[in-house]
């Protein structure tokens, strides 16, 4: 692993001291908590920095609750906590192992860091295929999975979190040495393998937070992996709605992740199948769009085709409850 | 164990106490009593209870009710559950350096220059080396040493070595390796396998006179065995397929690991986590040119094998090259990439099945056709090009045999042996052939499978002498347990249970280094001094499965002595006899059949002692526990350390040395001595599975696995072992594989990618271990340690079929590959939900009678065959009408035996067969 110099500040105004410094300095620098995502890429050279400040001392970002998520929780912590919404706690309990879900946290998960099969190697390895747009090391690289261009990268989105997080409306809350800053999570994404999402150099997330009515949202995430374990999502689609008082469908959210650079809420696909719902028959068609609607690539284990055709299953699979109501 | 009254009663034959004037060294402290014998474990022969079923053994008199057939924790198990067995990255000499070795970026380019002066220039860096500076090649086999330390004209697979670097530490090595600069010229590199059975311009390797055209073929072979003529005849059903199989990678825990360090006698000391320690102490000193026994290669603890360990590797030459320039100790540990790029793992192979069988249900043909890549180097290659082939001759009875099979170069990291070398693909293809020939014969594949077996002691088509067979125990066996009958073709959309089963060479008849006249196979040394402990001393090679308990037990067992009293030194080549190591599933066989030989001696050494002392006569005393006793009068004997103590007087510490050598045997026909083994293994799994139709998700929920190891000598070993090679097949049948890129990159060499099963994919296995006790094997005992994996593949696979009705030909069956022949079917049959599928179903035709009644009637057979030693010999080709007890070749004309294919045959030759056409380079000018 290239080597760096580590902070540890203990409260948000000694991070935010640190960082305004280094960048004031123009030195480049990551975020930590658990590591889990940073530290594998570190070990393959992958984008590393010679600064690195952790926020895992930082009492004020473990603070977990119905209605707020500190951005240091861990992921298991989320899983594990009656507070915590029952699809959430689902999702969180499927990512990665046990040990991974220990260290990694609710923050980290949502930055997790896009994913390709020609980025995610050994630095030899990168160098062989001439490197990639991703990680180009100063070489403009053309993009490996979709050649000749090096505009966009394509990396996928591979966390769990997100999509139950925007079904349920969750809001983001960002901090720098520039101030504070909130938004919906859905609009915390941007477009692009590389840049990810709305976050500059020295800001951070504090905290998630939730709705008040999130105990009116049911439904289900379900995910498309090889293992049951380890493996990151190849699929993964949350479905929550809301029920009048006589169970027809009142509200309803999709969304899905591991299927582009960012996550998606297919609020058009749903706001059309919802003008005329008419049940399973609805939830059919609902899904083909949802399939449709996402756009694979090939860089992850399964193939693209494949990927979509499951979009529509499990779609319909996260319905399952709604269903048999 | 013996009940109270029975341990009461043998207290009484304590050894004349206070009678010693000093206290007995090593005499076990307040332990000095006989342990009560547990009558259930001796045999007839010492007036035990228990009948063997499969009639005596050559062994059961050195039977002393110790350790034999108990569940036995390994010997070494407690260094590693306390984290203080040292593997190779944990060796540590002071003063090391850190090596680090400069890898091709490229598939295939010629090196036109490589200037190291700025590396060399680096503070910190102490020695570079690259191909000048080891230029003998070396490699497992003798007949195709193709491996260079680095590369010395051009590198073959991206990732091939190309220079090494020693330095203080791992940055600064790793910065070094950015300072060396090389000049290649790219040349066009083949990734397709067959691709590499074409003429090419420059071919991978050149193998001179002996080179097949100007292709990248590097072993061909053809054999022709049977009734070839009257195949079309007879046949009424066939299968026909056509397999993919992905290569696959050991994915042991341990990555490589090497320090290598000379001493300042001018001795080398290399430590290495090997499983064939001899293969690199021969190639070491024909790459360092240096006499063998000025280096002692040193076995570390081994992190898992498989046979990804048993090839002498170039990075073990760098490292003893770069401790050589430097003077210091050089230190190697590879990352988990650099495991992929030297590979050795089961090789991607296209494998054409075909499968006949005649009105009598009889198998009277197999037809098998495989294209293996080998990937950049030759590694075990051309015995694996043999075993796709060989290793399906049994356990059936069959009519003929064709086999064209071909091993190519490609630019990719080599091939090479794997747990189950060379058997297992094509074992898979041949087992889910099967299984489709009882559906078009309607009848039960297990009753299809009953019907066909060898019978014990017979010969197969090619020659090979079968002893002990459990295989129809094995079936019936897993038949009864996982109520097959009541499941098979039964059971709704979705679910489905399939069988399997194995057949595998339980130690390589051939010393792949001498000639087997002239050396024995394996040597075990003895050593015992006035403290009563047993040194032994083998260079069997411990890797994880037991090899040191094995030998171990053998010797405790013959002495009549607790395993506490034993100690093994079988680590290093200075102190150990030479050894083959662990490979071909030997070690059991041989090394336990030469530690039994050696014990004997010790043991004839000690009744002679005791009958000195007690007078009693040599026939009469047998061994138990620690003490020597006349078996008609227990009272009278000695206890171990008496006996020993007066075998010392005149010479001081005892010692021996027993070996073992397989018989003569097998025929004499070109490539006849592949897959010829002392004795064979059996197996038959049942598995079940789940099939989510949707996504085609593959859940394997249960395994019945039998395995018959002739004797299981340890069966806590044998079941991790069974159920070892479960979780090991099961990962290349449902998601392992080397995934190569567009690019021709390997693009899963991490464990995130390379997908190993996780303990949820694991399904519960039930390990069934069955006895046929090997007349020839140690106590009666086979290998488990490969075998055991074959039959799940085929079990899943066919489970599969039995769930959805869908046949697989590729593996691994990824949920996306079962979901693309769901969808081929709905198509194929108008349906456009897969829910709305039908299950399979069989109704047995008239045949299915004919085959119990023959069943009935082999099990019969075989029972009288392994009872009676009197027996007739047995030829495959009986169940055809032949005479049994005459070799067919030499009684029927139709019978052909052919090695090198007829001119007809190359007219339209199968995709390995056309690996004929090629005219070998000596033959050319003709």
């Amino acid at each position: 692993m290239p080597p760096f110099e580590l902070y540890t500040p203990d409260s948000i105004e000694q991070a935010l001291e640190i960082s305004g410094n280094l960048s004031r300095e123009n030195k480049e620098f990551d975020w930590i908590a658990g590591g889990t995502d940073l530290l594998p890429n570190y070990k393959w050279h992958i984008n590393s920095k010679n600064y690195v400040i952790s926020l895992s001392s930082i009492d004020e970002l473990r603070k977990l609750n119905n209605v707020h998520i500190g951005a240091t929780v861990s992921i298991y912590d989320l899983a594990n906590s009656p507070t915590t919404h029952p699809v959430l706690a689902k999702a969180a309990n499927s990512i990665a192992s046990v040990m991974i879900r220990r260290s990694g946290t609710v923050g980290g998960n949502i930055c997790l860091d896009t994913r390709c099969y020609w980025l995610n190697q050994s630095e030899t390895w990168r160098e062989s295929i001439d490197w990639c747009h991703k990680c180009d090391c100063g070489t403009g690289a053309d993009c490996r999975v979709i050649p000749n261009q090096n505009t966009l990268c394509v990396a996928t989105y591979q966390a769990d979190l997100a999509p139950v997080l925007m079904c349920l409306g969750a809001e983001i809350h960002l901090l720098s040495h520039k101030g504070k800053r909130s938004m919906k999570l859905e609009d915390f994404f941007e477009l692009d393998g590389i840049k990810r999402n709305v976050l500059f150099p020295g800001e951070f997330i504090t905290h998630v937070s939730i709705p008040n009515d999130s105990a009116e949202w049911i439904g289900d995430y379900q995910k498309l992996r090889q293992r049951d374990s380890w493996d990151f999502p190849e699929a993964g689609v949350a479905v929550l709605w809301k029920t009048n008082p006589d169970n027809t469908i009142k509200d309803l959210r999709i969304a899905t992740t591991g299927l582009e650079s960012i996550p998606a809420i297919h609020h058009k696909e749903v706001g059309e199948a919802l003008t005329s719902w008419k049940g399973e028959d609805s939830v059919d068609d609902l899904a083909d769009s949802i399939r449709k609607a996402v756009k694979p690539v090939q860089n992850t284990w399964f193939s693209p085709n494949y990927r979509k055709k499951m979009v529509k299953v499990l779609t319909k699979r996260a319905f399952g409850n709604l269903l048999v109501e | 164990m013996s009940k109270d009254k029975d341990s009461k009663e043998i207290q009484g034959y304590r050894q004349q106490p206070g009678k010693l004037p000093f206290s007995k060294p090593g005499s076990g402290g307040k332990n000095s009593f006989s342990k009560p014998i547990d009558l259930e474990n001796i045999p007839v022969s010492q007036n035990g209870r228990k009948d063997q079923p499969w009639g005596p053994h050559r062994h059961d008199s050195l039977i002393s009710g110790q350790v034999i057939g108990r569940p036995t924790a390994l010997v070494d198990s407690a260094w590693k559950v306390t984290g203080q067995a040292q593997y190779g990255d944990d060796i540590r000499l002071p003063n090391e350096l850190i090596g680090r070795i400069v890898r091709s970026p490229y598939h295939y380019a010629k090196i036109l220059s490589i200037d190291c002066s700025d590396a060399l220039n680096l503070p910190g860096v102490v020695a570079v080396a690259t191909g000048i500076d080891a230029k003998n090649k070396f490699g497992v086999l003798p007949v195709t040493k193709d491996e260079h330390a680095m590369a010395v004209d051009k590198v073959r697979h991206a990732g091939d070595l190309i220079a090494c670097i020693a330095a203080e530490n791992e940055n600064i090595a790793r910065e070094a390796e950015r300072l060396i600069k090389i000049e290649y010229e790219i040349l066009e590199s083949i990734h397709d396998i067959e691709d590499g059975l074409e003429d090419s311009e420059y071919p991978i390797h050149d193998r001179g006179q002996y080179h097949i055209g100007n292709s990248n073929i590097q072993k061909r072979v053809f054999q022709e065995f049977g009734d070839i003529s009257s195949l079309e005849k007879n046949t009424v059903a066939s299968h026909r397929s056509n397999w993919t199989f992905a290569g696959v990678n050991h994915g042991f825990t341990e990555p490589h690991a090497v320090v290598a360090n000379w001493s300042p006698d001018g001795r080398l000391t290399l430590y290495t986590p090997q499983q064939v320690p001899h293969y690199v102490h021969r190639s070491l000193a024909d790459v360092l040119e240096i006499p063998m026994h000025q280096i002692n290669v040193h076995r570390t603890f081994v992190g898992g094998g498989f046979g990804g360990k048993s090839d002498p590797f170039p990075h073990e030459m760098c490292a003893a090259i770069l401790a050589r320039k430097s003077g210091r100790p050089v230190r190697i540990t590879f990352d988990r990439e650099e495991v992929f790029w030297v590979n050795r793992g089961r090789h991607p192979s296209k494998i054409e099945m075909n499968l006949h069988a005649d009105s009598e249900g009889r198998i009277c043909g197999i037809e098998t056709d495989a294209l293996i890549d080998g990937g950049g180097f030759a590694s075990f290659g051309h015995v694996t090009t043999y075993y796709n082939g060989v290793l399906h001759t049994a356990p059936y009875e069959i009519g003929s045999f064709h086999y064209t099979g071909a091993r190519v170069w490609t630019n990719k990291p080599a091939s090479g042996a794997m747990r189950g070398h060379g058997a297992v693909n094509s074992r898979c293809a041949v087992e889910v052939g099967l299984d489709d020939l009882a559906e078009k014969l309607e009848v039960d594949p297990i009753t299809l499978r009953l019907a066909n077996l060898l019978p014990p002691h017979s010969a197969t088509i090619t020659g090979f002498r079968v002893t002990s067979i459990g295989m129809r125990e094995c079936l019936e066996r897993v038949k009864k347990e996982s109520g097959w009958s009541e499941k098979f073709r039964k059971m709704p959309l979705g679910k489905g249970i399939g069988v399997g089963c194995g057949f595998f060479i339980s130690g390589s008849g051939l010393p792949i280094h001498w000639d087997p006249n002239k050396f024995p196979h394996a040597t075990v040394h003895l050593k015992i001094d006035m403290d009563g402990g047993v040194t032994i001393h083998t260079g069997a090679a411990e890797i994880g499965q037991g090899s040191d308990t094995v030998v171990s037990q053998s010797v405790a067992e013959v002495l009549g002595l607790p395993l506490d009293m034993i100690r093994i030194r079988s680590r290093e080549s200075d102190t150990s006899p030479v050894d083959l190591g662990s490979y071909s599933s030997r070690v059991t066989f041989m090394n336990a059949n030469a530690a039994i030989s050696a014990a004997m001696k010790i043991r004839d050494e000690l009744i002679k002692a005791a009958s000195d002392i007690t007078g009693a006569s040599l026939n009469s005393l047998i061994v138990g526990d620690r003490r020597i006793f006349d078996k008609n009068d227990p009272a009278i004997g000695v206890s171990y350390l008496e006996a020993l103590h007066k075998s010392q007087e005149e010479k001081g510490a005892l010692i021996s040395s027993g070996a073992y050598r397989t018989p003569p045997m097998g025929k004499t026909h070109k490539g006849a001595a592949a897959g010829l083994a002392p004795a064979y293994s059996f197996s038959a799994y049942v598995a079940e599975v789940s099939v989510d139709i949707e996504t085609g998700k593959t859940t394997v929920d249960k395994v019945w696995a039998a395995h018959d190891c002739g004797k299981a000598l340890n069966p806590l070993a044998v079941k991790g072992q069974i159920i070892g090679s479960c979780h090991m097949g099961l990962g290349q049948v449902l998601s392992e594989e080397m995934r190569y890129g567009r690019s021709g990159h390997l693009m899963n060499p991490d464990f995130l990618d390379y997908k190993i099963p996780s303990i949820h994919e694991m399904p519960e296995v039930i390990p069934i271990i069955v006895e046929s006790n090997d007349p020839e094997g140690p106590f009666g005992a086979k290998e488990a340690g490969e075998g055991p994996l074959l039959p799940i593949l085929p079990a899943v696979c066919n489970a599969v079929y039995d769930a959805i009705g869908v046949r697989t030909e590729e593996l691994p069956i990824t949920s996306e590959k079962v979901f693309k022949l769901v969808e081929k079917k709905c198509r194929l049959q108008g349906i456009s939900n897969p829910l709305d599928l039908k299950s399979p179903r069989l109704e047995f035709s008239d045949l299915q009678n004919t085959l119990d009644k023959r069943a009935q009637l082999h099990s019969k057979r075989d029972i009288e065959r392994r009872l009676n030693s009197n027996r007739e010999e047995y030829y495959n080709g009986a169940i055809f009408g032949l005479e049994p007890t005459k070799s067919p070749e030499e009684i029927d004309d139709n019978w052909s035996v052919r090695v090198i294919p007829e001119e007809n045959y190359l007219l339209s030759p199968r995709l390995a067969g056309s690996a004929w056409k090629h005219i070998e380079r000596r033959n050319m000018g003709d």
